[in-house]
């Protein structure tokens, strides 16, 4: 909680510079929007004190300030939006609300093209309704969908990977936009390119960037609406029935092998042996998360005579399929090829 | 008569007067427009004014290609390097996108695949150069290839294509559900949180 009430202070504190450099933007002609500011894992707190005490003097928000504005806007305004995902040749349509009614945080996200996938979350209540499977309710405080759960987290936990770089101002949805670029320290993951809304805070726009500065996949938003109260649709959540919460076994089997290496930044998130839904085979796996992206290793005893190693890639997720030893080992995450190439060679067995 | 005519035509290329019953029997007859501008083509040359290449059917090619050609409503644009790589890319992507409505309506995601030729050859390419490459066929569901590759391959090594297919997609399945369930936005606070929403969990159910 500690943490959280932190970081609304922040960005409270964050709001008032951002409004001060708007009126007098000629009063530091040193911080011009053109100028790239690199942000050095700056201590939260004397970041926020110094916000206080320095609010006389105008001062462009750092990169650290615009994510943390990003994230306590995400979990506290009112908003209805429109976006599409492009990638692959396709582009995804979806709505996405977020509201909060007598203290309530609700937030819905649904997609508007094909099958119906919707995500509606009631406080720590994510509810996942697809066509194809049973609607299901598990606990945690942000829906898991095209939108990266991290912008809506701890910001700082993001630091640990990656660099925050304030970028040139734009223009998004008709309206003023920060670029922020958060580039991978180690160059193992992708890069990502947000577009912020100058006047809420709000993401206008995304872009995964791989290392070659290919574009792998796009959020933009086509639509945007902040309002005072939380808007009906989202209200009448409050008195939906809400499909049954997905028990999670707590046990965490022991398994005989281990992944060597990772980039570093990654944890451990789950560990996990089951059977795959569909084809019934069982697998074993390990999730690691690095604040923003997840990647799962899955190993698999196969009869499959040895064959090259594939690549299966989808925007910016890659699926990577290996053999060794009677064994298939599998790395899935948005990370580049290369990375997973390496996290399945680390894999060994006991 | 035609003497007369091909007179009438000297004359007119000499800017002379001719009377206007000529003049129309001139420029109705084909023949006699052919001359016009034979004789015109011979002035040119003797003055040095024609171009590097001649082409005194030119017109008449122009006349007949456009009445041969269907009606275009835009040009058709050069073919870039670029374009070109576009258009392959374009041409792999169709059949994926098509499928693809099949496969979001099984909630999965459809692949672009890359197979290595051989896997002797993995290890000596370095890290850097390597790269996936989406291409069409592998990652098809189930009925794509049995109506497509069914004289291709052989029905065994078919089979382990599409288990191997079905696997990966279950494997990306899981990945995504695991996702879900593993999404927690504000890691350091979360249990505190989720023992304050327990305790309200019967109202909202």
């Amino acid at each position: 909680m500690k943490s959280k009430t932190l970081s609304i202070l922040l960005a409270f504190t964050a709001m008032p510079v951002l409004s001060q450099q708007n009126v007098e933007p000629n009063s530091s002609p040193e911080l011009s929007s053109e100028k790239v500011i690199i942000e050095n894992s700056i201590d939260e707190k004397t970041t926020a004190q110094q916000a206080v005490t320095d609010e006389k003097i105008a001062k462009v928000p750092t990169a650290l300030q615009w994510m943390q504005r990003l994230s306590y806007s995400i979990r506290n305004l009112n908003f209805d939006s429109s976006f599409v995902v492009v990638k692959n040749n396709r582009a995804e349509p979806y709505r996405w609300l977020h509201g909060i009614d007598e203290g309530n945080d609700l937030e819905l996200m649904t997609l508007l093209n094909g099958p119906r996938k919707e995500s509606v979350r009631v406080n720590d209540n994510v509810s996942y309704f697809n066509s194809n499977l049973h609607p299901y309710t598990v606990k945690a405080d942000a829906i898991s969908g095209p939108i990266p759960v991290a912008f809506s987290g701890d910001i700082e936990k993001l630091q640990q990977s990656y660099d925050f770089v304030s970028v040139g101002k734009s223009r998004i949805l008709g309206r003023p936009a920060q670029l922020i670029r958060l580039e991978s320290r180690d160059k193992q993951r992708f890069g990502y390119w947000l577009w912020l809304d100058v006047q809420s805070g709000l993401l206008l726009k995304a872009a995964l960037i791989d290392r070659n500065g290919d574009l792998l996949e796009q959020i933009q938003f086509t639509h945007l609406t902040i309002t005072e109260k939380s808007s009906e649709t989202l209200n009448q959540l409050l008195v939906a029935e809400l499909p049954s919460t997905l028990i999670v076994s707590q046990q965490v089997p022991e398994l005989h092998w281990q992944v060597s290496w990772l980039p570093s930044g990654f944890e451990l998130v789950n560990t996990k042996r089951n059977r795959l839904a569909g084809i019934n085979q069982q697998v074993e796996s390990l999730m690691f998360n690095d604040g923003l992206v997840d990647i799962s290793v899955y190993v698999s005893q196969t009869s499959e005579a040895n064959r090259p190693m594939t690549v299966n890639q989808a925007g910016a997720t890659v699926l990577l399929s290996q053999l060794r030893d009677g064994y298939e080992i599998n790395v899935v995450g948005q990370i580049p090829a290369d990375t997973a190439k390496a996290i399945a060679d680390s894999v060994s067995f006991n | 008569m035609n003497e007369n005519k091909l007179q009438a035509v000297s004359s007119l290329l000499d800017q002379q007067q001719v009377d206007e019953d000529l003049l129309k029997q001139v420029i109705d007859d084909e023949k006699l427009n052919e001359s016009w501008s034979r004789y015109h083509l011979i002035g040119d040359i003797m003055r040095g004014e024609t171009a590097d290449f001649i082409d005194t059917e030119l017109s008449q090619n122009i006349a007949s290609a456009i009445a041969a050609e269907p009606t275009l409503l835009a040009p058709k644009a050069k073919q870039s390097v670029s374009q070109k790589v576009k258009a392959k890319v374009v041409q792999l992507g169709k059949p994926l996108g098509q499928f693809a409505i099949a496969a979001s309506a099984a909630g999965l995601m459809i692949l672009g695949v890359q197979q290595a030729n051989n896997p002797d050859d993995m290890t000596a390419v370095p890290a850097q150069v390597w790269q996936p490459l989406p291409m069409g066929g592998v990652a098809d569901p189930v009925s794509y290839n049995y109506s497509r590759q069914d004289t291709a391959l052989p029905s065994q090594q078919k089979r382990a294509q599409i288990e191997r297919q079905q696997k990966l997609q279950a494997i990306l399945a899981d990945h995504q559900m695991q996702t879900k369930l593993n999404s927690k936005a504000t890691v350091t606070d979360d249990s505190e949180q989720v023992e304050l929403i327990d305790a309200q969990q019967p109202n909202q159910n």
